[in-house]
């Protein structure tokens, strides 16, 4: 077990329980801390005598901290430390009938003002994580947060891929040289919504699988989307549907200027 | 006063009126303003000094004669005589006679006036007081003698005024009515305290000889100081009015209250230029384009704010650069070795800090002097640069900052580009190349700077070269930066304003009605850049974006020639002929890829560069990973034709009648052998033209496109007509006449419809409506191979041929050539809504035109292909050009006429536009009833349904009172 971290040394808190989650949620909390220059912290509340996560911790490397009271807010205050930059907890996929993540996380990820990183069940996890996917819907409003978020965490170096998925909508109305003006289109979306930015992906059609589509065809190790923490019915549904599809994690930047609600 | 909002700006001009000025100061102001006014005009102000009195009054007053560039007129004898002070002698340069009949109507009214006073009681004298006033004087009759107007003190009731009997309204009216009895229609009629004056004219024509000359030099509105009380001068409405004594405002008057501070405020001015201050624009919203800044639009503003003068051009970046600006220097046709316009090094430049970002102030291109000027009231930020149309190889900005903001910094800067690019200072000239293979670009600039009052001011001149020698580029750009700096910032300003004044009196377009404002802001913008884009001298390389961005490499595309040419053909014949000579001067590539193909002739490439060869891409990335093939260059043949056509359309509306002849022949002739090379026999004796692609390119690859071969045809034909022109019983031509007449073009006589390409009316028939409202990229939509086995098209393709050569299409055809393919046209091509438009208005369908000419014209200014931060669509300009022209207008030139044949929509009440046709400057008015022609030469005409007639100068309107007839419909 590691030494505990100070209280000014950024952090990435993996929450676990005593699920199958727990293993995949520490190691995909490692591969984060290792992108973003972060000791991981990993927060269990405790359940019992036969409480196995510090023994499981330990062989990440990371030291857990126990912590008692009800789950879900004992969880949330963790997150809201101030040397806590990210929060990773774990999905259950789509096989569930409350969403893809269960309802702990879910209170999470509505609540806490630090960007959380979920891990589906069949994440696939590289060894370092070295391309994100960042999907942009291509309003300054959305874009600023995700940028601002993405400039304090990603410090090591990591490819950015873009993807605007365009809707019917917002195709553009003339398009005189369909490639060469996609790509030129592309360019500058780059220019104005991501500088940060290598290369960027344009298609058209549902979002959710467009997005969850070239995370596979770009074989992104992580997809980044921001959104409005609401996760109710008939909101957030590309969060919804992302989280329920993907095998990439999740990392979800809540935006409180209502700059995105995905 | 000095400190007053409106009077914080430079003015270009200073109009007086001295009559109010003098009287509402001392000797010693008078004296004062008079050494002001000398001032600024030897700083190179001109200076207009209005007086109703005859000329040696004024000149007695206003004693000085101009010593610099700065002109002084003064303008007398109630607005009716106007001189200039030159050096030692006073010429005449404007005045404004009364015939003889209205001298004599004159002389009756004002007596018939004396006589009506006299019947109020008073004795009434006529005074001429100019060829164009007389002046009633009346003093009360007294009724026990004489009338003695100096009695004073002598203890009877005061002498009654004028006024005081009937008002002024009522004396007014009465001496209208005199007048109008006398046989004087509408006399200006002054009521003053003991006189009526009537006259012929005014101060006000005085202004109006005052507006027009500074409006020949680009100087309007708030850039004219008017130092008097004004309120009554129409021409100068929009002026800055300073009344002796009162506040300044836009075209107010206050009330007069003595003189105070006028000099001082004139001093202002001068010290405005002693500092480089940044000059204002007028900002008319009819002429000034607000550049919309924020986030997204930032890119597409630079292109839209972007300034050329057909050399050179520079995008509309920021200043202070940064993240999200693409600041572009570029020079017509000079290319890399990749054929790619090669980016110059940057002269916009400056280091502020803090840097103010887009979101303050606001931007404006003043499109009608041609600068770009930009106001960040936050930040204190004034700035305004132009690319000098007078001197082409000059460029200038200022800049005035809080002096904090301002850093040193290098004047001339890399291109963000990865390019060769060197930096050297000669003294404290900074010279810059940027270099590739051998082709440089090289800028030398300097900077002036200044700090007054905690504002800093920056003056920069650069000066540009593009020799081949990289050393002959940089001295050459230091000799005339030298050049520019010898003439100074104002001065060239001065010539760059006048010179654009130029470019706008043959290109001025006016729309009326509603919603037109809008309209003809568009339309402005669309011709400042299609005059701005394309130089005289030499070539003329037009890329499909001109040099407002990197887009599409400077690629000459035939963009250029179908529709940008026909448009500077009747707007700057020369640049047009600059085209062609791009054109002639590849005849050599395109003999040589005709050639190389086992054809003769010349064919000219779909996209070409520098060297004349193809240089459309073979293959790109689809964005999945994948090559694919790109057809155009391969099958869009039709170029051949359209350059031969851009040719012939040059002739048929300049004055050039050799061109075709000598430098221009062999456009129309190789390019006719070429076709005569190209088509293939069949069977029975039909000629094809087989896999081209249409201007419609959802359909790559196609047999015997009606647009290909109908134009091949015309080619072919006029091919013949030029040889036979030369030698009667030439065989080829007899040879080619026999191909056009036997090449199939798809006409079906039955619909009188042409079949877009063989097997087209067997697609799949599917209407763009019952898909999505257009425009639309529907290719995006349903998928590129979903289009292409359907009917629904990318542009204009058959319906071109009723645009460009409508005598080659069967006559009737374009109502149901319109019928069938408008609703299938998607118009996912930035070229098609005009030419749609263009098409409805002959059609006599002018209100669904207009809904397809707004359409194009916003085309940039609303960013519709999401590609405008890549540089403007001059080829949509263009159209909208034309829409107007050949559409609303309709204009159509044959061998004998100009044919006029309008058809407005409804929102509009007039439409005129300005052009040269055959050597004639001619200004085209059309309402829904009437035509009006103005022209400087005879020029025969075909109004309507009309036979041939001639307009003489100035003027000829023509009444319409059965409407206008058209092909579709009788309005």
């Amino acid at each position: 077990m590691t030494a505990p971290t100070t209280a000014t040394e950024p952090v990435v808190l993996a929450a676990i329980g005593g699920t199958s989650m727990a293993p995949l949620v520490l190691e995909t909390a490692a591969k984060l801390g290792e992108l973003i220059g972060a000791t991981v912290e990993a927060v269990h509340v405790d359940e019992g005598p036969a409480d196995t996560t510090g023994t499981l911790a330990a062989t990440f490397g990371v030291s857990v901290r126990r912590l008692r009271g009800p789950v879900a807010s004992t969880l949330l205050a963790a997150t809201e430390s101030p040397n806590v930059l990210v929060a990773v907890i774990g999905g259950h996929g789509p096989a569930s009938d409350d969403g893809p993540v269960g309802p702990t996380a879910r209170h999470i990820l509505e609540h806490t003002t630090r960007p959380a990183l979920v891990v589906p069940p069949d994440v696939r996890l590289p060894t370092v994580i070295r391309r994100c996917l960042v999907p942009l819907e291509g309003t300054e409003p959305s874009s600023r947060p995700v940028l601002q978020a993405l400039g304090r965490l990603l410090r090591n170096e990591v490819e950015l891929v873009v993807l605007h998925v365009f809707t019917d909508e917002t195709l553009p109305r003339m398009l005189d040289r369909p490639y060469q003006d996609m790509e030129l289109l592309g360019q500058e979306f780059l220019i104005t919504h991501c500088p940060p930015a290598g290369a960027i992906e344009m298609r058209r059609g549902p979002v959710a699988s467009r997005v969850v589509e070239v995370s596979e065809e770009r074989e992104a190790d992580l997809i980044v989307l921001s959104w409005s923490q609401v996760g109710e019915e008939g909101r957030a549904r590309v969060v919804r549907d992302v989280l329920g599809a993907s095998d990439r994690p999740v990392l979800l930047l809540p935006v409180t200027d209502g700059g995105a609600d995905r | 006063m000095t400190d007053l909002p409106e009077l914080d700006r430079t003015f270009e001009a200073v109009v007086v009126d001295w009559d109010a000025t003098r009287g509402a100061v001392s000797k010693a102001e008078l004296a004062r303003l008079r050494d002001r006014l000398e001032e600024l005009c030897a700083a190179g102000v001109p200076v207009f000094v209005l007086a109703d009195g005859r000329l040696p009054d004024l000149r007695r007053d206003v004693g000085f004669h101009p010593a610099g560039p700065g002109r002084l007129f003064l303008c007398c004898e109630q607005g009716s005589a106007d001189f200039e002070v030159i050096e030692d002698d006073v010429v005449a340069v404007s005045t404004r006679e009364p015939r003889a009949e209205e001298s004599s109507a004159l002389d009756r009214a004002a007596e018939r006036v004396a006589d009506a006073l006299a019947d109020l009681g008073f004795d009434a004298t006529v005074e001429e007081t100019g060829r164009t006033a007389r002046r009633v004087v009346a003093s009360p009759r007294r009724a026990d003698g004489p009338s003695d107007r100096s009695v004073e003190g002598s203890g009877t009731d005061p002498a009654p005024t004028l006024p005081a009997t009937l008002g002024e309204p009522g004396l007014r009216a009465l001496a209208r009515q005199q007048a109008e009895l006398a046989g004087l229609v509408g006399p200006q009629v002054t009521v003053g305290v003991d006189d009526i004056q009537l006259a012929l004219t005014t101060k006000s024509d005085a202004a109006q000889f005052a507006s027009d000359w500074l409006a020949e030099r680009g100087i309007t509105g708030e850039l004219v100081l008017v130092v008097g009380r004004a309120s009554s001068w129409p021409p100068l409405a929009r002026a800055i009015v300073l009344p002796p004594g009162g506040r300044a405002g836009r075209s107010k008057i206050g009330s007069p209250s003595g003189l105070v501070g006028l000099a001082a405020t004139l001093q202002a001015q001068l010290d405005r230029r002693a500092e480089r201050r940044v000059p204002q624009v007028d900002p008319d919203p009819a002429w000034t384009f607000g550049l919309v800044e924020d986030g997204p639009h930032q890119r597409s503003a630079e292109a839209l704010g972007s300034l050329c003068n057909g050399q050179v051009g520079v995008r509309g970046s920021r200043e202070e650069g940064g993240p999200g600006t693409a600041p572009l220097f570029l020079a017509a046709g000079v290319y890399d070795h990749d054929e790619h316009l090669l980016p110059g090094p940057i002269w916009t430049e400056v280091d502020l800090v803090p840097a103010p970002g887009p979101s303050t102030g606001h931007r404006l291109l003043d499109l009608r002097t041609g600068v770009l000027v930009r106001v960040d009231e936050q930040t204190g930020l004034r700035s305004l640069r132009f690319v000098s149309i007078a001197s082409p190889r000059l460029m200038a900005f200022r800049l005035e900052v809080p002096s904090s903001m301002l850093q040193p910094g290098n004047p001339v800067r890399s291109p963000s580009q990865a390019i060769d690019f060197t930096r050297r200072f000669s003294g404290d000239v900074c010279i810059a190349v940027s270099r590739d293979s051998a082709r440089n670009i090289a800028v030398a600039a300097r900077d002036q700077m200044g700090e007054v009052a905690g504002r800093s001011s920056l003056e920069r001149l650069a000066a540009w070269d593009t020799s081949t020698a990289g050393k002959t580029s940089q001295l050459e750009s230091k000799r005339l930066l030298r050049e520019g700096e010898a003439a100074g910032f104002e001065a060239l300003l001065a010539e760059h304003r006048r010179a654009w004044a130029d470019r706008w009196a043959d290109a001025e377009v006016n729309i009326e009605g509603t919603g037109a404002a809008a309209d003809q802001l568009q339309v402005r913008l669309a011709v400042f850049h299609l005059l701005s884009a394309i130089g005289e001298t030499a070539e003329a390389a037009v890329g499909a974006r001109g040099m407002t961005g990197a887009a599409y490499a400077g690629h000459v595309f035939w963009d250029a020639d179908i529709f940008v040419l026909p448009a500077l053909a009747a707007l700057r014949p020369e640049a047009a002929r600059a085209m062609l000579e791009y054109r002639i001067r590849r005849l050599p590539a395109a003999r040589a890829t005709a050639e190389a193909s086992g054809r003769s002739g010349a064919r000219f490439p779909w996209e070409s560069a520098g060297d004349g060869y193809d240089v459309t891409p073979r293959l790109v990335d689809d964005g999945h990973g994948h090559q694919v093939p790109i057809a155009t260059g391969p099958h869009e043949e039709h170029i051949v034709a359209d350059v031969a056509w851009a040719a012939t359309h040059y002739t048929t509306w300049s004055s050039d009648r050799t061109f075709l002849a000598r430098a221009g022949r062999a456009l129309i002739v190789e390019t006719a052998r070429y076709w005569a090379s190209r088509v293939q026999a069949d069977a029975g004796g039909r000629y094809h033209i087989f896999e081209v692609m249409g201007p419609d390119e959802y359909h790559e690859v196609v047999d015997d496109n009606a647009y290909t071969n109908v134009m091949a045809r015309w080619n072919l034909r006029e091919g013949a007509r030029l040889l036979r022109s030369e030698r009667p019983d030439d065989r080829e031509a007899t040879h080619w006449v026999e191909l056009a007449d036997r090449l199939v073009d798809g006409w079906d006589r039955d619909r009188n419809l042409y079949e877009q390409f063989t097997g087209f009316f067997d697609l799949e028939s599917l209407l763009v409506a019952d898909i999505a409202p257009p425009p639309v990229a529907i290719d995006m939509l349903l998928g590129a191979d979903r289009v292409a086995r359907s009917q629904i098209i990318k542009q204009a393709d058959v319906l071109m041929l009723h645009h460009l050569v409508p005598a080659e299409v069967a006559e009737g055809s374009l109502r149901p050539c319109l019928d069938f393919y408008e609703p299938r046209t998607a118009h996912g091509s930035s070229l098609s809504p005009a030419i749609s438009a263009s098409l409805l208005a002959r059609a006599g369908r002018p209100d669904e035109a207009l809904e397809l000419f707004r359409v194009a014209a916003r085309i940039d200014a609303d960013d519709l292909t999401g590609t405008t931060a890549g540089g403007l669509h001059l080829a949509t300009m263009g159209g909208v050009w034309q829409a107007l022209a050949f559409g609303f207008l309709g204009l159509r030139a044959d061998s004998e006429a100009l044919r006029i044949d309008p058809c407005l929509p409804d929102a509009w009440s007039l439409l005129s536009m300005r052009m040269r046709f055959r050597g004639t400057r001619l200004r085209v008015e059309a309402s829904h009833d009437r035509v009006s022609i103005d022209c400087d030469s005879p020029i025969a005409v075909r109004v309507g349904s009309r036979a041939v007639e001639h307009c003489e100068p100035p003027s000829r309107t023509f009444s319409l009172p059965g409407g206008l007839e058209h092909e579709g419909r009788r309005r």
